[in-house]
């Protein structure tokens, strides 16, 4: 049997309202007048369950799983890993250190671009967003732990 | 009051010089929006939410649809010039359009999108002055069990009108659901997968969810490599299209109008489904389909005139109902929400003001965006040679700034790149994002509204 895109996909979401039904254990049901907190997500998730498998029994209308073009997975895990240290970072250091560093990291160290355009970049966006934001839109950024 | 005084009170709010400012701005952006591949209206109207917390409901909403119609104006430029669809919903332009500046016809598809998109727009807003006011007046009468018959209404017209099969609609509208049962229980008051972290207590925020998907999720499906085209620079002299070209695109601008503005009404996708759907009319109805895809008028003329009337229509259900059709305006809703404004009958009769002040911006907003797509295509087109490789990473920023600036909450943020991976996991597995939204945006109120039956 060839292993079909639907399959993930629906396998995916089969697991994940099972995970909720495991999850919901502990909130009560109630009843169909006054449902309680459980009702809803029990009820959802067996529906995601049925729609899951739904897809799993109709992966032959999917494409093959190895035909799923994968090219671009590395860039787009480097374009996470980047955003995500960043996210990390930005209430410590700020908005002004943080994303003047994530679009640095980007251009530069993901793009390839040369490292004074990709600096210059960097520091003239970030600087231009900051006085948008805080001085036109009067909308304060993030100062950070460095004050700024 | 009637609608003409109503209508003349929405103009002395419409005219006055800041909000005036506010749509040229929303216009502006908004074609810019379009014009550039990789970013929709919904990562820009997202992107720029918290840049209006600082302004009034009326000038926040009318910069923010703004947005929204605007790029339904400027996603044709790139369609035409380049054969890459700055908006989704220019996706049937590329045919016809390429084909016809390949022909040197540039300037004159450009022009017929234009005066298109424009006539569409202006009998979208005609049909909301009409049509939503005694809507509204009808939806006071509402109880529960209308609005809960209609929230099931718009789900089954999801799964019909979506681009992916029905299995996988409601999956999708599952999916987002159960994201909207996390938080606390409005009826029972219990924490429902809050992991002890305080944030989630409120729930899933819509803007985290939609930037993630839509703005994120889009970049990391976009290899900068693959963004490249060639630009066919229009010549400006050639602007005007010639008599049978005209004659050509009048009736398909009528029909676009009339089907894009019903099919706007329903939930979905509204505004990507009509181009493809007047595309289809057209060549049907044409007496040379074999002019179709090498560069006929009526299949830009068509297409560009629908999902202009789409995206009008989609603000009936939302403004006279409280009803969002699609995630962008569920997003329009919750910037309504965050300045005190609740959506639905209540803004038509208890806030005239904003209502018919924006219903008005629509009219001048139009306008502006005929006369911002023609003469400053040139401009337009400038924008279009920034790299892919520095655009993006600016548009990271900016979604970083639109999801934390919303409650100052990092756990958003996280949110929004958890959720960006699941839209590039999803785009990969042929599942669309949509339904995902608009299940997360009524699970809160199908909730209360079916338990208080």
């Amino acid at each position: 049997m060839t292993l079909r895109s639907d399959h993930i996909a629906g396998g995916v979401f089969v697991a994940f309202g099972v995970l909720v039904f495991a999850l919901s254990g502990d909130l009560p049901l109630g009843t169909l007048s006054f449902p309680g907190a459980g009702m809803m997500p029990k009820l959802v998730a067996g529906l995601l369950i049925v729609f899951g498998l739904l897809l799993v029994l109709r992966a032959n209308e999917s494409a093959p799983v190895a035909t799923v073009p994968w090219s671009d997975l590395p860039h787009a895990a480097r374009v996470v890993a980047i955003t995500a240290a960043a996210i990390a970072l930005y209430q410590t250091l700020g908005f002004l250190v943080t994303m003047a560093l994530l679009l640095f990291a980007l251009t530069f160290g993901t793009e390839r671009r040369h490292p004074l355009a990709a600096a210059a970049f960097s520091i003239g966006v970030v600087a231009l967003t900051y006085l948008l934001f805080a001085v036109a839109l009067k909308t304060p950024l993030e100062p950070g732990i460095l004050g700024f | 009051m009637g609608t003409v005084e109503n209508l003349l009170l929405g103009f002395s709010v419409a005219l006055q010089p800041d909000v005036l400012w506010y749509a040229f701005l929303g216009c502006l952006v908004g074609t810019i929006v379009g014009v550039l591949p990789g970013i929709g209206p919904l990562s820009g109207i997202s992107i720029l939410l918290p840049a209006t917390f600082g302004l009034d409901t009326t000038k926040s909403v009318v910069m923010l649809a703004g947005i929204y119609y605007g790029s339904q104006y400027g996603g044709s430029t790139t369609s035409i010039l380049m054969r890459i669809p700055g908006e989704a919903a220019s996706v049937m332009t590329c045919i016809d359009g390429y084909a016809m500046a390949q022909k040197g016809r540039a300037g004159a598809a450009l022009c017929i999108a234009a005066v298109g998109s424009w006539i569409a727009g202006t009998f979208g807003v005609i049909m909301l002055t009409l049509i939503a006011p005694p809507l509204a007046a009808f939806a006071l009468r509402f109880g529960p069990p209308e609005y809960t018959a209609l929230l099931v209404l718009g789900l089954i017209f999801l799964a019909y009108m979506s681009s992916t099969s029905l299995p996988r609609t409601l999956l999708m509208a599952c999916f987002g659901l159960l994201l909207g049962t996390i938080g606390i229980d409005n009826m029972t008051g219990h924490f429902r997968y809050s992991f002890d972290i305080a944030e989630l207590g409120d729930g899933i925020g819509i803007v985290p969810v939609a930037i993630g998907l839509f703005g994120l999720g889009e970049i990391l499906s976009t290899p900068s490599a693959t963004v490249v085209g060639k630009v066919i620079a229009p010549k400006l002299r050639q602007l005007l299209p010639n008599r049978r070209e005209w004659r050509e695109s009048a009736m398909p601008i009528a029909r676009g109008s009339v089907l894009g503005f019903l099919i706007g009404l329903t939930p979905g996708s509204a505004h990507i489904i009509s181009s493809f759907l007047s595309y289809a009319v057209e060549r049907r109805v044409s007496k040379h389909p074999e002019e179709f895809g090498k560069g006929a008028v009526a299949g830009v003329a068509g297409p560009e005139s629908a999902n202009n009337a789409a995206s009008t229509g989609a603000f009936v259900p939302m403004l006279a109902l409280g009803l969002p059709t699609g995630p962008i305006t569920a997003v329009l809703i919750a910037a309504l929400m965050i300045h005190g404004v609740p959506p639905g009958p209540t803004l038509v009769n208890e806030h005239p003001n904003i209502f018919w002040g924006f219903v008005a911006s629509m009219y001048v907003g139009n306008l502006m965006l005929l006369a911002l797509n023609l003469p400053l295509v040139g401009i337009f087109v400038n924008v279009l040679r920034i790299p892919y490789a520095y655009l993006y990473p600016l548009v990271i920023m900016f979604c970083i700034i639109g999801v934390y600036e919303v409650s100052h909450s990092i756990v958003d943020v996280w949110i929004m790149l958890i959720m960006g991976i699941i839209g590039y996991g999803l785009r990969k597995f042929g599942l669309d994002p949509a339904p995902l939204v608009l299940g997360l945006v009524i699970a809160p109120t199908s909730k209360c509204r079916c338990a208080s039956r």
